[in-house]
């Protein structure tokens, strides 16, 4: 452990989880009664949506599907998703500079008593590698005129952000270990 | 689909997750007792006269600590107690071995060195008392 970082508090990490959850139950609110989802016969952008149009042959065809790509950027589920993942970005980076983590120590932190003990800081930086991975995913499936994946993704991102400000859940950690075990990861020394 | 629908399915969706927690949280507190085997990977002198607690960690581990602070008061607590720690990090032999699927894992072994149970995840500190109180109390026959 001499090589190990300086500690950090730990409830930073998870005041952080707490506030990108909140961004992604908007980026999912907003994918699922956006383009994301929409379902319809418009061939020119989720704007123009017909209910009742004539395309009766295909009465369940996705919007997003058809839609031009300048559609699928603007549609403001994918920007905010963007929005998020350039954050997780931020934490991945520069964790020390990261808005949320500035913010705790500026706003919240003061109020509090002191952590019980510290925390190492690489895991929640795996944690934010992970998340950008998953958002990243979803912003392409969206680009890639997949329906359902942006909310999706964004969904799957926020089950893991909430299990982590709510119950202190590390799935980074479980997802490394199982890295680990298939040989991707930490074989860096011999057993 | 309409707004207000999907405001229905992102408030299922934080229940739904809550619930998971709750699940994962108090299944964290059951012990597995698992038929004893042998602890060789141990090494002898790392074993207390009553029991040992073994604690699985890996450097990528943010709730490991708060669980070696509370196996290290049990154990300071009772008497022949001791409390090992295996850091799987380059270890994923072991990891494989033993079937851990996730760190902290705290094993729970008897005088004779025999895992008698198993918790994954981060277990209650009466949990483990309890579950260390029954296995003093009953060592295996091996």
């Amino acid at each position: 452990m001499s090589d190990a970082p300086v500690g950090i508090d730990p409830r930073g990490p998870r005041f952080g989880a707490a506030i990108t959850s909140l961004l992604l139950l908007f980026v999912i609110v907003l994918g699922l009664s956006g383009i994301s989802t929409a379902q319809g016969a418009a061939s020119f952008g989720w704007f123009a949506y017909q209910p009742l149009s004539s395309q009766t042959f295909f009465p369940l065809s996705f919007i997003l599907v058809t839609a031009p790509i300048g559609a699928r950027i603007l549609d403001p589920a994918f920007l905010l998703l963007l929005v998020v993942a350039l954050l997780f970005l931020w934490g991945v980076l520069s964790p020390r500079t990261a808005p949320w983590g500035a913010l705790y120590r500026k706003l919240v932190q003061p109020r509090l008593a002191p952590p019980a003990e510290l925390e190492d800081p690489r895991p929640p930086r795996f944690a934010q590698g992970v998340g950008l991975l998953v958002s990243v995913i979803g912003l392409a499936l969206q680009l890639c005129g997949v329906p359902w994946g942006l909310p999706i993704a964004a969904a799957a991102a926020f089950i893991a952000a909430f299990l982590n400000a709510a119950f202190g859940f590390c799935l980074g950690c479980q997802l490394y270990l199982l890295l680990q075990r298939a040989g991707l990861v930490g074989r860096r020394s011999a057993a | 689909m309409p707004p207000w629908i999907a405001v229905l399915v992102v408030v299922a969706l934080v229940a739904v997750t809550t619930l998971v927690g709750w699940a994962l949280r108090r299944r964290e507190s059951r012990p597995r007792r698992a038929v004893a085997t042998g602890s060789e990977w141990l090494d002898a002198g790392a074993r207390g006269a009553q029991a040992t607690l073994v604690q699985f960690s890996t450097e990528l581990c943010t709730r490991c600590p708060q669980v070696r602070r509370m196996l290290h008061t049990i154990a300071g607590e009772a008497d022949g107690v001791a409390l090992a720690e295996v850091d799987l990090t380059h270890r994923a032999d072991l990891a494989t071995r033993l079937h851990i699927l996730q760190t902290p894992t705290v094993f729970v072994l008897d005088a004779t060195g025999a895992v008698r149970s198993r918790f994954a995840g981060v277990p209650r500190k009466d949990a483990v008392a309890a579950e260390l109180d029954r296995v003093i109390g009953d060592p295996a026959h091996v």
